[in-house]
């Protein structure tokens, strides 16, 4: 197993509230993590810090066994430059979709391998053509956002993410503010992304996809990893009360989850 | 009343007339040339400048905006002069005054459109990788500015007629050309009713094109959502 990343007793403080108290963490390339938990236990948080969209408080981020930022005496200095090019090998898509709206979904995806990576016009084309293709959307590559459903933008957002052809993708919610009928197309989206054995962490309230994506399930509260391990050993055979909880909180209400293949 | 109206006194001067609304819209156009790229320039310094810049630019913002027209207007002429021992001519200091004049509400109007992104536009790109200037660049200003052409046009419209005050410097605008038209063949009424006339001609046209753009835009952003 080679390690792609690794978070070591990362902290992240907003003012006197703290919502990461020390998160460790190891991903092996191509492993795909589900982070579950309450609202306010640290999930996005710890998402977010990964590609330093969010700066930890303290801590160090891992990739390829690289440490990002420079030890000083009084902590980790961070350099600007240095973070977006780390932003640009990790791919982040949003609960929102965040689309730019003045673009067609094809400008869209062609934005950052031109702004970012400047790839040349034909290699940008290239690459928006084969990754609208991959989340089925080059039939609408000349619509503008406003144009799509709202599960066909946050599969243009996927596919926005992965033109960069990030080393890793993080989910954050990313079905979060879609109607019910539309979940479906992006986590079918993402599980084939799965299956191509990118790399992915994922924090998301659907249990059923989480079960039979992820090679392993967090379960974070209060800013800690409480649980963690296999589909089942988490979602299925909690140890921990705060787990258990939170799963019978989470079902009570709802139908069994939709199996996907 | 008795009055005898007589355009053809004031007719055979008309080219002087049309020089002066040339002039005027000299002045109108280079302050706006001048004072989009400033305005701007100083909205970024006060939006994302460190706190020694942010201050200082907030209050040269607020202080051009809450300062009437024509003491600036003055102070560039008169006062300058005396500080640099440069003699600046009427057209230069309009041109000055006007384009600074312009640029503080013009950085209010650039201030406004900026903020008025969703933040998830900053996060998107961020997340891309972009720097803050490829995000402002390539995703920012772009929505901004197009929400901005409105306040834009209506900006414009309302620098030409202030740009009535140069004539106070002797700039040969139309106002003033009507003025000394007027002074030498004591038809006032005429003279400035036609020069009323010419003002209104011209901004009337140039608001019915706002209107005519705002429609589009509106049906664009309709169309958008």
């Amino acid at each position: 197993m080679t390690e792609i990343l690794r978070l070591r007793n990362l902290h992240k403080s907003f003012g006197p509230l703290e919502v990461l108290k020390g998160i460790d963490l190891a991903v092996a390339q191509g492993e795909v993590i589900v982070l579950i938990g309450a609202s306010g236990s640290g999930k996005s948080t710890l998402l977010r810090c990964i590609n330093f969209m969010e700066i930890p408080t303290s801590g160090r981020v891992f990739l390829h066994g690289t440490p990002v930022g420079r030890q000083t005496s009084s902590g980790v200095s961070y350099v600007e430059r240095e973070l977006t090019q780390i932003r640009a090998r990790i791919g982040m898509v949003f609960q929102h979709f965040n689309l730019f709206p003045h673009m067609t979904a094809l400008q869209n995806v062609m934005e950052g391998p031109r702004t970012v990576l400047k790839c040349s016009p034909d290699e940008c084309r290239n690459r928006a053509d084969n990754q609208l293709r991959k989340v089925g959307l080059e039939w609408k590559a000349d619509a503008y956002p406003s144009q799509l459903s709202g599960g066909q933008q946050q599969r243009v957002a996927i596919a926005r993410a992965l033109a960069m052809e990030p080393e890793i993708m993080l989910f954050d919610e990313v079905t979060s503010a879609l109607d019910p009928e539309l979940v479906g197309e992006v986590l079918i989206t993402m599980k084939e992304l799965a299956d191509e054995g990118m790399t992915m962490l994922i924090v998301t309230h659907e249990l059923g996809f989480a079960y039979s994506v992820a090679d392993r399930v967090l379960f974070l509260a209060d800013g800690n990893v409480l649980e963690q391990g296999s589909p089942p050993e988490v979602l299925t055979y909690p140890k921990e009360e705060a787990t258990k909880n939170f799963l019978r909180g989470h079902s009570s209400f709802r139908l069994p989850e939709p199996q996907l293949d | 009343m008795g009055y005898e109206w007589d355009f053809l006194v004031v007719l055979r001067d008309f080219d002087l007339l049309l020089l002066g609304l040339v002039n005027t819209l000299k002045v109108t156009v280079l302050a706006l040339v001048l004072g989009v790229p400033i305005g701007l320039a100083l909205a970024l310094l006060r939006l994302y400048g460190n706190l020694v810049v942010r201050a200082p630019v907030g209050l040269l913002i607020e202080f051009l905006r809450t300062t009437p027209p024509i003491a600036q207007l003055f102070w560039f002429f008169f006062a300058l002069p005396i500080l640099t021992g440069i003699e600046i001519d009427p057209f230069r200091a309009s041109i000055l005054t006007f384009a600074l004049q312009s640029s503080a509400f013009f950085a209010e109007v650039f201030r406004g459109g900026i903020v008025s992104i969703d933040t998830g536009q900053w996060e998107a790109s961020k997340a891309l990788g972009m720097s803050r200037n490829e995000s402002l660049r390539r995703i920012i200003l772009p929505q901004a500015v197009k929400r901005m052409i409105p306040a834009f046009l209506e900006r414009a419209i309302e620098l030409m007629k202030t740009t009535t005050l140069v004539s106070t410097i002797s700039y040969a605008d139309l106002l003033y050309q009507a003025n000394s038209i007027a002074q030498s063949t004591y038809r006032s009424l005429e003279v400035f009713s036609i020069a009323a006339a010419m003002y209104f001609l011209v901004i009337f046209a140039c608001s019915m094109i706002v209107r005519y753009i705002e429609a589009r835009l509106a049906i664009a952003s309709e169309a958008a959502h």
